[in-house]
């Protein structure tokens, strides 16, 4: 049974034992395992800012890593959930190198978990005119978002 | 006793996600018993498979009661888990 399957099994068992009906898709992008979830039992995984998909996400990747090794993504969206928010992210990095063009002052965003700073990171790195670095210690991290020089 | 036919989500979504975490997954053993309106999940697995489920700074046992906090209140249930060593 090839990886692909092994995972989409696993999710398909843990969404069942839930009590859940939903349509499980898995696709490979160059990023990484992208799980597509769909189906009208899903507003039970994004409530509450979607901490049941974001647990959901852990579980399965973290059984998974010895064989996808560190590098390798897990990523799992119920209904477009994390789809909707990983783009309002990306806005709100956006306004906020804005402000800190236009201030020249650096602006903090955040605290955020590994896989939002990621995005803002990402989101960052596209604009030549401004910088991000994270700060902290911590598994939540403000990322500061200034003028390049 | 197999986790399905939807005798107990709670137990079973335990068990799923615990199996798929843990390396001698014949060891995992998930009962359950209500007290005072509370369900307790009480969970125990191999020693050497303690470290596994509770995974760096606790996160993954964290993951595992949202898990099950989501699926009770699915099933209008409340729940806590009891990880035993």
């Amino acid at each position: 049974m090839s990886l692909t399957t092994d995972i989409t099994d696993f999710v398909q068992r843990i969404v069942s034992a839930m009590g859940m009906s939903l349509t499980v898709r898995i696709e490979e992008t160059p990023d990484g395992t992208r799980i597509n979830l769909e189906g009208e039992d899903g507003g039970t995984l994004v409530r509450s800012g979607g901490e049941g998909l974001q647990a959901l996400q852990h579980i399965v990747a973290t059984a998974f890593r010895r064989q996808l090794g560190d590098d390798h993504r897990i990523v799992i969206d119920c209904n477009g959930f994390r789809k909707d928010k990983d783009a309002e992210l990306r806005q709100m990095a956006q306004f906020i190198a804005e402000k800190a063009r236009s201030t020249g002052m650096p602006q903090e965003m955040g605290p955020l978990n590994p896989y939002e700073r990621r995005i803002v990171h990402l989101a960052i790195a596209e604009d030549p005119t401004v910088t991000s670095e994270s700060i902290g210690d911590a598994f939540m991290k403000t990322v500061i978002i200034s003028a390049s020089r | 006793m197999p986790a399905d036919g939807g005798a107990s989500p709670l137990r079973a979504v335990i068990e799923t996600a615990v199996r798929g975490l843990v390396d001698q997954p014949d060891s995992v053993t998930v009962t359950e018993t209500v007290r005072r309106g509370m369900t307790v999940v009480e969970l125990r697995t191999a020693p050497g498979d303690m470290g596994k489920i509770i995974g760096r700074q606790g996160r993954t046992a964290a993951a595992l009661r949202t898990l099950l906090a989501v699926t009770a209140e699915r099933h209008g249930q409340r729940a806590q888990l009891d990880i035993k060593d």
